[in-house]
């Protein structure tokens, strides 16, 4: 089974459970990617959604994942409903030892905000990472120097991502493109694209109903009119609509840049996957290049 | 009638998809589904539903097309009843309920393991109440094969179904082969079934499939008739509940649109809300083709 949890490069394997190494859970694999980008060598983390063919929304729990969330003292989920199992486990295992840092509730969100999908924000990660140094600090204040000093490279570390927004927003602001699903549409808008799909057809494919037939129609239109310069697909959320959507966007020469729910892996961390796709978008509006699959 | 039909419509390809499959998927149905009414099988029928969603969210899992895994559920779950016994009217219902019972089980273990493992999303929806709306033009070749054939056994096996719905014992004596005839039946009805689940969801073909040959049997004189007005009335049902969950986008500013399955039920349930009214106005005296023993 691929959902198993699975160890991040950057934690410190093989000493699980060893004297002064703090269990912590990703709910998602970027949100662990960067709690172990923090701790580093005092952190163990496990993600727990990360297999880039399953759908996130529809995840199901299973007793590993619920021993993972039982024995971790520190957590980071997501919040909005998007992995809304992990409150269920938490509250299932109380303990006043474990911190749990709710990004939604970090950012101040209201649960009434549309799109959860709050990591391809360029702002957010920098507040999770700094959430999560403060409590691992406290978790272990003698090697607060350490976490910190960590937190200050992981900032350095997104200048990248932000030269690289700067220099697409110069290039490309304005232009139009379409989704499939509303995963990577805090980061277009970062970068000054507009997303022309209606939303409706948007929301509808995230949460697993059926788009109307008007909605379809529209965004197929927009498809064959070439009014939009590049199709988002969601790879990870699929259905016979998005699928039709794709090949529509194919024959119609209408270059397809994949986007995913969780990290990519291996190979990327939460900066390089970022990075991987400005780069995606950028070939896909200058060179017309697909870009399927995030390798 | 721009009122009656919005705009897109005509032009609309997954409408026009929508419209034939569902047309022929609804004429099938109503055929298979007058005899089910007249055997009195409904709640085999019912139980070939879950079958037939089993087979469709495991279909869903193995990444093959939804109208497999309904048509071939339904087949495997009607060979199971009949090894099971439903064919003798003391077992029936506990053989059904048994098979009914495994079925919901698998289906809940596929959709589970769906989840878990693939990015498709929407299955639950797609598999329980239907989604018609996404049916690819590419199935529609297939749909037709399968009624085609559908309705020819129909056509063969029709008089000694019917003799054997009306008295077990002249067909027996007429050299019929009440088990032979039987499981051919339940073969049409889990195809019916598995046809019906991908225009509005395994649970809900049910409904196609016993509401408008209901109907029909409470207003028609003759089996013929009955079969021919349930056709209308299932293609009837089918092509309003397209329209209204069409229109339905621009029912509100917010153009949320309101799925088709709803729809469809509801035009049947008036369909025979209807018929029910006829009936009593005309005081019908009942003929014993169409309602056989312990029908009422």
């Amino acid at each position: 089974m691929a959902v198993v949890a699975v160890g991040l490069s950057g934690c410190n394997s093989g000493t699980t459970g060893a004297a002064g190494v703090i269990q912590a859970v990703g709910a998602e694999n970027q949100y662990a990617n960067v709690v172990a980008q923090i701790g580093g060598r005092y952190v163990h983390v496990t993600a727990i959604m990360s297999n880039p063919s399953v759908d996130p929304h529809t995840f199901e729990v299973s007793t590993s994942v619920a021993q993972a969330v039982s024995q971790a003292r520190l957590v980071v989920q997501n919040g909005l409903g998007y992995d809304q199992f992990m409150t269920q486990l938490e509250s299932a295992s109380p303990s006043s030892s474990r911190r749990v840092i709710d990004v939604q509730h970090l950012l101040g969100l209201s649960d009434t905000t549309a799109n959860p999908h709050l990591w391809y924000k360029p702002s957010t990660m920098p507040t999770v990472a700094a959430a999560v140094e403060r409590d691992l600090a406290t978790m272990e204040p003698s090697h607060a120097s350490y976490f910190a000093g960590r937190l200050a490279s992981f900032r350095s570390s997104l200048a990248p991502e932000t030269a690289a927004i700067h220099a697409f927003r110069a290039r490309f602001a304005g232009r139009v493109v379409a989704t499939t699903e509303p995963v990577a549409d805090y980061l277009l808008s970062a970068l000054g694209l507009v997303d022309a799909t209606p939303w409706r057809f948007q929301a509808d494919v995230m949460n697993g109903i059926d788009p109307s037939p008007e909605d379809v129609a529209t965004l197929q239109t927009m498809i064959s009119d070439h009014h939009v310069a590049a199709l988002c697909y969601n790879a990870q959320v699929t259905s016979s609509v998005t699928q039709a959507v794709r090949s529509q966007a194919q024959t119609s020469h209408v270059p397809i840049v994949a986007v995913y729910e969780t990290m990519p892996e291996p190979g990327y961390n939460y900066q390089s996957w970022m990075i991987a796709e400005i780069r995606a978008l950028t070939r896909a509006l200058s060179e017309h290049v697909s870009t399927t699959v995030l390798r | 009638m721009t009122w009656l039909f919005e705009p897109g419509w005509w032009a609309n390809g997954t409408v026009r998809t929508a419209l034939v499959v569902g047309g022929i998927v609804a004429v099938t149905s109503a055929v298979v589904g007058i005899f089910t009414v007249m055997r009195g099988q409904s709640f085999a029928g019912h139980a070939l539903t879950d079958v037939a969603t089993a087979g469709g969210a495991g279909a869903f899992l193995a990444g093959v097309g939804p109208l497999l895994g309904f048509v071939g559920g339904g087949v495997l779950g009607a060979g199971a009843m009949d090894a099971i016994g439903v064919q003798r009217v003391k077992g029936r219902d506990i053989a059904t309920g048994v098979v009914l019972g495994a079925a919901m089980g698998l289906a809940a273990l596929f959709l589970f393991l769906s989840a878990r493992t693939s990015s498709a999303t929407g299955a639950t929806q797609l598999v329980l109440f239907g989604s018609i709306f996404t049916v690819s033009p590419s199935t529609l070749p297939e749909v037709s094969w399968l009624s085609g054939a559908v309705l020819v056994t129909m056509a063969l096996v029709a008089r000694p179904l019917l003799l054997s719905s009306l008295s077990v014992e002249l067909a027996a004596a007429r050299g019929i082969r009440l088990r032979a005839v039987g499981l051919i039946f339940m073969v049409a009805l889990a195809v019916a079934v598995g046809m019906s689940a991908i225009v509005i969801g395994a649970i809900l073909s049910t409904a196609l499939l016993i509401g408008p040959p209901a109907s029909a049997l409470r207003v028609a004189r003759r089996v013929g008739s009955a079969v021919a007005l349930a056709a209308g009335l299932g293609v009837l049902a089918t092509w309003v509940g397209v329209l209204l969950a069409y229109d339905s986008y621009y029912w509100s500013a917010s153009h949320r649109s309101l799925p088709v399955s709803f729809f469809v039920v509801v035009v049947i349930v008036a369909e025979y809300a209807l018929a029910s009214v006829l009936r009593r106005r005309t005081r019908r005296v009942p003929t014993a083709v169409v309602e056989p023993e312990g029908w009422t």
